[in-house]
C-alpha cells in the first residue's frame, strides 16, 4: 500500500521516510522470497522422484519467482527511487531464483540494521528515564547523547547502503547479461550491414543514372555533331559544326570530373574535411559558412561518412529549402565528432527520402547517429554523430 | 520525311533534331515523353516515329509501349526505337507481329551517323533495322541451337547483315561479294531455317525472329 502513497508524495516527511520503509519492507519480502526458495528446492528434488511432475514444478516456479521478482521491481522503483533499472519480464527463470536468492543478502542485513536500531532505542529510552530521573550527570548525558547520536547516523547509513545495495543486485542480475548483449550487438549489426548494401546499392544506381542519363546522352550528342560536321557540304558549316564540338568535349570532361568526384571525393586523400568542404562550399549554389574543430585528424572513413553528409544536405538546402544561408559546424565533444548543419530554408526534408535514408544507414554502420530536425517552415539542421576514439 | 521524335534528355532531342534537318527531313514534333509522343503522332501523322525506349513517366519502356500503341493504331507508321542496352525482350516485342516498318537501335548507334540514317531511311520505306549487336546476339546465340547450327560460317555472315534489314545488294556490298553469291547464301540459309516455302519479304526476319520469339 506504501507504494501507491510513495507515487503521490513525493517531497517532505514522506521522501525522507521512504527509503527506511522501502528497506523495511526489503526485509518483509525477503522472508517471502526465503520462504519461496524453500519450497521450490523441496518441489525440485521431489521432482527426481516424479520426473513427470518436472516441468509441472518449473512453470510454478517461473510463475510464483517472476511474481516476487516484479513486486521486488516495484519496490525498487517506487520506494528505493531506483531509476531504469531493466524490465523484470526479460529474464529467464533461471536468473529469477539467482536473484532472489541473493536478495536474502540485503534482507538479512537490513533485519540486523532495524535490530540495532531497535536495541538503540531501548536504550536510549533507558538513558531518557535515567536523566529524567535526574540519576546521570549533565556530562554523562551528553556523552550518552553524543554516543547516540554517532550510533544513529551510522545505523541511518547502514540503511542507506543496504538500500544500495538492493538496487545494485537488480541491475546486475536482472540486466541483459553478456549474452543477451551480445545478441542485441549481433541483431544491430546484422541490421545496419544490411542498410549498408541497401545504401551501396542506392549509390551505384544513382551513378549508373548520373553515367547513363549525363555522362552517355552528351557524348552521343557529340558524336552526332561530329557525324553532321564530316557530312556537312561546305568548309564554314564544317568548321562551326567542329568548334561546337570542341566546346562540347571540355563539358563533358567537367561532366566526368563530377561524376567521378561524387563517387568518391578524392581531394579527401591529401586535405582535410575542413579544406574539402570549403571546396564544396565554393561551388554550392547558396553561401555557406563552415567552422571545422577538429584537434585530431579522423578516420578516412568517419570524414568520407561526413563529407557526404555534409553535402546532401547542402544540396537539399540550395535545391529544395530556399535558403539563403548554411553553417557547417564540426567539433568533438566526449568522444563524439558531430557535424551540424543548419540552413535558414523552408524546411520539410523527408528523413526517410533516398538521400537522407541512405546517409542514416551509412552513419548507424559506423555506429553513430543521424537526426534531422526540418519541420514545414523551416529551419532545417542535420545532425550527424560518429564516435572516436 | 516526315518525323516525330521522344527524348527525355533535351540534349539529344535537340541533336537529333538539327541532324534531321540538315539532311533535310522534316520534325514535326520533338517531345519529352511517352504520352506526348502518341498525342503527337495522333495530330500530326508522320511517316516515321523515333523514340527511347526509358522515358517518363515512370522511367522503363514507356517509349517502347508506346510505339507498340502507335503500330497498333497506326499500321502504316514506321518506328525506330533506342535503346539503352539491347533487350532481346523488346526487339520480339517490336517484331512480333509484322517486321515491317520497325526499327530496333541501340542509343548509342545515333553517333554512327551515316548508320543511323541508312536504318531510318529502311523504316521508312517499311523495311526493318536491327541493331548489329541484336543480331549479333542473336547469330551468336543460335549456334547452340539447331538449324541454326548447320550454317556456314559464311551463311551466318549474309544471315547477320539479313537480319539487320539489308537487302541482298547491300549485302553484297558489305561483304565484297557478287550479288549473285549473296542470293545463294540467302536460299541455303532458308534451306536450312526450312523457311523456303514461305513467300514474301518478311522471311528474311522470320529466321530472327524464330531466337527472339524463343
Amino acid at each position: 500500500m506504501g507504494e501507491v502513497v510513495g507515487e503521490r508524495r513525493t517531497g517532505g516527511l514522506w521522501g525522507r521516510l521512504r527509503l527506511p520503509v522501502g528497506v523495511a519492507i526489503g526485509i518483509a519480502t525477503a522472508a517471502v522470497e526465503l520462504a519461496f526458495l524453500a519450497v521450490a528446492a523441496a518441489a525440485f528434488s521431489v521432482r527426481v522422484f516424479a520426473p513427470a511432475a518436472s516441468r509441472r514444478v518449473a512453470a510454478l516456479t517461473g510463475r510464483y519467482g517472476g511474481r516476487l521478482v516484479r513486486m521486488e521491481h516495484r519496490r525498487l522503483t517506487r520506494l528505493l527511487a531506483a531509476a531504469d533499472l531493466p524490465a523484470p519480464n526479460a529474464v529467464t527463470t533461471r536468473r529469477q531464483v539467482g536473484y532472489l536468492a541473493a536478495r536474502l543478502l540485503p534482507g538479512t542485513l537490513g533485519l540486523l540494521a532495524y535490530a540495532v536500531l531497535g536495541v538503540g532505542v531501548v536504550l536510549a529510552g533507558i538513558v531518557l528515564s535515567a536523566a529524567v530521573r535526574g540519576e546521570l550527570t549533565v556530562l554523562d548525558t551528553l556523552s550518552q547523547i553524543a554516543v547516540g547520536a554517532v550510533l544513529l547516523l551510522l545505523n541511518v547509513q547502514a540503511v542507506a547502503s543496504i538500500a544500495a545495495l538492493d538496487i545494485r543486485l537488480a541491475r546486475r542480475l536482472l540486466g541483459p547479461g553478456s549474452r543477451a548483449e551480445l545478441t542485441r550487438r549481433v541483431h544491430e549489426l546484422t541490421t545496419s550491414r544490411a542498410g549498408v548494401i541497401a545504401a551501396v546499392d542506392a549509390e551505384r544506381q544513382r551513378i549508373e543514372r548520373d553515367l547513363h542519363d549525363g555522362l552517355q546522352q552528351r557524348l552521343v550528342a557529340l558524336g552526332m555533331l561530329l557525324g553532321r560536321a564530316r557530312r556537312a557540304r561546305d568548309a564554314d558549316r564544317t568548321h562551326a559544326l567542329l568548334t561546337q564540338a570542341h566546346e562540347d568535349v571540355q563539358r563533358a570532361i567537367e561532366e566526368l570530373r563530377e561524376v567521378a568526384w561524387r563517387v568518391y571525393p578524392s581531394a579527401l586523400d591529401g586535405n582535410d574535411l575542413g579544406e574539402v568542404l570549403a571546396i564544396v562550399a565554393r561551388g554550392a549554389a547558396v553561401p555557406v559558412r563552415i567552422r571545422c574543430d577538429l584537434p585530431v585528424r579522423p578516420d578516412r572513413q568517419v570524414e568520407t561518412v561526413l563529407y557526404f553528409v555534409a553535402c546532401e544536405a547542402l544540396t537539399n538546402a540550395a535545391k529544395h529549402a530556399a535558403a539563403t544561408l548554411v553553417t557547417v559546424d564540426i567539433g568533438v565533444q566526449d568522444g563524439w565528432i558531430r557535424m551540424r548543419v543548419h540552413d535558414d530554408g523552408v524546411g520539410g526534408a523527408e528523413p526517410t527520402g533516398r538521400g537522407l535514408s541512405g546517409l542514416a544507414r551509412r552513419v548507424a554502420a559506423l555506429d553513430g547517429r543521424l537526426l534531422v530536425t526540418s519541420p514545414t517552415g523551416g529551419p532545417t539542421t542535420v545532425l550527424a554523430e560518429l564516435p572516436c576514439d | 520525311m516526315r518525323l516525330v521524335l521522344a527524348e527525355d534528355s533535351t540534349l539529344l532531342r535537340e541533336g537529333l533534331t538539327r541532324l534531321l534537318a540538315d539532311e533535310d527531313h522534316e520534325v514535326l514534333a520533338a517531345v519529352g515523353t511517352a504520352d506526348q509522343l502518341v498525342e503527337a503522332v495522333g495530330r500530326s501523322r508522320p511517316d516515321v516515329v523515333v523514340t527511347d525506349v526509358r522515358m517518363p513517366p515512370t522511367h522503363t519502356d514507356d517509349g517502347l509501349r508506346a510505339a507498340l500503341e502507335i503500330r497498333r493504331r497506326w499500321p502504316d507508321t514506321g518506328v525506330l526505337v533506342l535503346s539503352q542496352y539491347v533487350e532481346r525482350r523488346y526487339a520480339g516485342r517490336l517484331l512480333a507481329d509484322r517486321p515491317e516498318g520497325v526499327g530496333y537501335l541501340l542509343k548509342d548507334r545515333v553517333a554512327q551517323v551515316d548508320d543511323f540514317l541508312d536504318a531510318l531511311d529502311r523504316v521508312a520505306a517499311g523495311g526493318t533495322a536491327l541493331d548489329p549487336e541484336v543480331v549479333r546476339q542473336v547469330v551468336a546465340g543460335s549456334e547452340r541451337q539447331d538449324p541454326f547450327g548447320r550454317l556456314t560460317p559464311r551463311e551466318r555472315d549474309v544471315l547477320h547483315e539479313m537480319a539487320q534489314g539489308h537487302t541482298n545488294l547491300a549485302i553484297a556490298q558489305r561483304l565484297h561479294v557478287s550479288q549473285s553469291a549473296v542470293e545463294k547464301h540467302v536460299n541455303a540459309i532458308f534451306d536450312k531455317l526450312d523457311l523456303a516455302h514461305t513467300t514474301g519479304y518478311s522471311r528474311r526476319i522470320l529466321a530472327v525472329l524464330r531466337y527472339l520469339g524463343t
